[in-house]
């Protein structure tokens, strides 16, 4: 039985939408695309298309030369099933919420989206990798777009400048590899400083940005606070994890990573404590959990690596119910400013305790899935004596479970506590279920899999590339997330006056980018365009006086003559002695051309011969 | 569906006091009994994650707001500074 390409499915299948012309029929095949993947990746991995090998062997499919190089357009080996797995799984979820939309070009924007993702992640070169992972980088481009508001356009172009900027990285990191040696193939890549390494720093550069490392972290928050509400649960799983994946597959043990990693998991959440748009501080959450990732692919070890992957996989399910949490309130009460919200606890409790347990598992509460995942790298972190990053990522589960199951849902649902200001309340009918029901079914599918994995995190550690031989649920570690959550708490309800929202914008790192692009703008629009039509305007100066001239050059250059005698006379001589030739010169400007001058035969011949001649000379001289 | 609305304020409040009342106790009774095993000596320091939670909490909100100073601004920040 022939393979079928799970993400070449989704994504040209995607493109059928809009052209189904029953609203069912279209609703239930957009729905049936993800499970149709699914099936697929169950089929390939029970061994159907042949087994595949214990890692780091792959089972191979779909070789393609072209010009002269061997395409590997399918690699599937462990580390990119357990991704394919979670991006379907995720999909299906992602499209429920999404059922209620009504522009069809989202779906298919989100679908194309989601297939060549998958296709990145199947990709066993660098080049088809590279394919998808541009193809990716304009379906956001236009989720954002959708949005249809001034500052989603601004955001759409800010995104699709940043991400071309790393495309172009990555492709010139995989132009030097190339010619370095000569094979396409996705492998490990060395990494050092100095000019050899040049190509391999930019394509890691590339990966950075695709997976918003700080400094390169702002254009997440940027961008995936102004897409669609369901338009942007797509956006949280798809970008950062596949990047990540790319890091794992290429730099995993760069000490650099490992570094940049921790450090972003803190640095997020100071920018996170000053947001007012619970989207944006939703996005900070993502930027800090990548932090786990990153340090994760860098410290470098099997159960480091472990850890990165499942925090990852964890991370697509329960980062995207906290969108939906937060996508849910934007709407149906149509803003998610803090300073606006509040007291929506009685119109939508249901959304609010579904928002809930992605919060406790973000926050790594035991027995919700980020705990599984978060305390692999932490124990990792640990167990090479780092205790610098050590003290980074635990004290990023403080500041997550502050803002995200404390902060958020504070602000949100429970401050005021009885009832939303009267311009939100007008808005709400007076029941419990104010929430769309497609909304919350696919809310319900990922909080389920947030606990499922939780509790049962065998079926996780099962399937990662690396043996697992590690256990969650011990004592001490129960005990010390369990007793570190509880005196957050405390800390929150102390100070938690400081953390209401106020209407204002928090500048980001992306501040020296936009002021520089603003002042490289003013530059050319200024001063170079000042300069272009001095240029211009002198340029076309002399094409009129070439012009003027040929109509009688004769007459033309006896009236220039005595335009510059004239002047050199007037330096030495009384001006009013000059007047009577200055007239003449304008009576002879005004009667130009005037009669031109007949030539007879022999003049003419003169002429030619003389311009022949010239001609020949030009000629000789160019022989030389 | 009046349960569904209506949330059990005095009843997490007691859970939530106990809660910290018997963390307390216990971490200073499994420290003394050996049951718990960390990586780091810093780490059996009696509380030391009630002490990081509470004081890492309390530390986060602080700086940031010591660095909301320089970096907070109006919502429409961009789109006055960078008019042309």
């Amino acid at each position: 039985m022939e393979w079928i390409h799970p993400g070449i499915l989704i994504l040209l299948g995607g493109l059928l939408i809009p052209h189904l012309r029953w609203k069912r029929v279209r609703l239930t095949y957009f729905l049936l695309l993800p499970i149709a993947g699914l099936t697929i990746l169950w089929f390939t991995s029970s061994g159907t298309f042949g087994p595949i090998p214990p890692w780091p062997q792959a089972l191979l499919k779909w070789r393609v030369r072209l010009m002269g190089y061997e395409l590997l357009i399918v690699k599937i080996d462990k580390l990119s099933m357990i991704f394919a797995f979670i991006y379907v799984i995720a999909a299906f979820c992602m499209n429920l919420y999404a059922l209620r939309v009504k522009n069809n070009w989202e779906h298919v924007a989100a679908m194309v989206y989601v297939g060549s993702s998958i296709g990145a992640i199947f990709a066993g070169d660098f080049f088809t990798l590279f394919f998808f992972l541009e193809m990716m980088s304009w379906c956001p481009v236009f989720l954002i777009w959708f949005r249809g508001t001034r500052k989603s356009m601004g955001a759409a172009i800010r995104y699709a400048l940043w991400h071309h900027f790393s495309g172009a990285c990555i492709l010139a990191g995989i132009v030097m590899h190339v010619h370095r040696t000569g094979s396409l193939e996705m492998v490990h890549l060395p990494w050092g400083w100095g000019g050899d390494y040049l190509g391999y720093n930019l394509m890691l550069l590339g990966f950075i940005i695709n997976s918003a490392t700080t400094p390169f972290h702002s254009w997440l928050s940027d961008s995936y606070s102004e897409a669609t509400p369901s338009g942007s649960i797509y956006m949280t799983a798809y970008t950062t994890k596949t990047a990540i994946y790319c890091l794992i597959r290429t730099f995993s043990g760069v000490p650099l990573l490992m570094w940049m990693g921790a450090i972003q998991a803190v640095f997020a959440l100071f920018l996170a404590v000053l947001e007012n748009d619970g989207r944006r501080l939703c996005s900070y959450h993502i930027i800090s959990q990548i932090g786990y990732m990153v340090a994760g692919v860098g410290i470098g070890t099997e159960m480091a690596i472990n850890g990165a992957i499942s925090h990852a996989l964890c991370h697509i399910i329960y980062n995207a119910l906290l969108y939906m949490g937060a996508g849910c309130v934007l709407v149906v009460v149509g803003t998610a400013k803090f300073n606006e919200l509040g007291g929506l606890y009685k119109y939508m409790p249901i959304s609010f305790w579904l928002y809930m347990i992605g919060g406790f598992s973000i926050s790594g509460f035991p027995l919700f899935n980020g705990f599984i995942s978060k305390v692999m790298t932490i124990e990792a972190a640990e167990r090479i004596h780092h205790i610098p990053v050590y003290f980074l990522l635990e004290g990023a589960t403080v500041g997550t479970f502050l803002h995200t199951g404390l902060k958020l849902p504070w602000n949100m649902w429970l401050k005021g506590m009885d009832e939303p200001t009267p311009s939100i309340r007008a808005k709400l009918k007076d029941s419990p279920f104010n929430t769309p029901i497609s909304m919350l079914l696919g809310m319900g599918i990922l909080a389920f899999l947030c606990i499922f994995m939780g509790v049962y995190p065998t079926i996780l550690y099962e399937r990662l590339p690396y043996p697992v031989e590690f256990v969650p649920f011990t004592l001490t570690r129960v005990f010390s997330h369990m007793q570190l959550f509880l005196f957050t708490f405390l800390g929150f309800w102390v100070l938690r006056k400081m953390v209401l929202g106020h209407p204002t914008y928090t500048l980001d790192t992306d501040w020296f980018a936009r002021i520089a692009g603003h002042w490289i703008l003013w530059f050319c629009e200024k001063p170079l365009m000042a300069f272009a039509s001095y240029m211009d305007q002198k340029v076309m100066e002399i094409v009129h006086f070439f012009v003027w001239m040929s109509r009688n050059p004769a007459l033309a250059l006896r009236i220039k003559r005595e335009e510059v005698t004239l002047k050199m006379k007037s330096l030495f001589v009384n001006p009013s002695h000059l007047k009577e030739r200055e007239l003449q010169l304008v009576e002879k400007k005004k009667n130009y051309p005037g009669e031109l001058p007949k030539l007879g035969l022999g003049g003419s011949l003169f002429l030619i011969l003389l311009a022949l001649s010239l001609y020949l000379i030009l000629y000789l001289i160019s022989l030389e | 569906m009046k349960w569904l609305r209506s949330y059990p304020k005095r009843f997490f409040w007691t859970i939530y006091g106990l809660g910290l009342g018997i963390s307390l106790v216990l971490d200073l009774w499994l420290i003394y009994s050996k049951k718990l095993h960390y990586h780091f000596q810093f780490q059996y320091f009696p509380e030391f994650f009630a002490l990081f939670g509470f004081l890492g909490c309390m530390l986060l909100i602080l700086i940031a707001k010591g660095m909301g100073l320089f970096i907070v601004k109006d919502e429409d920040y961009y789109e006055k500074k960078l008019r042309r």
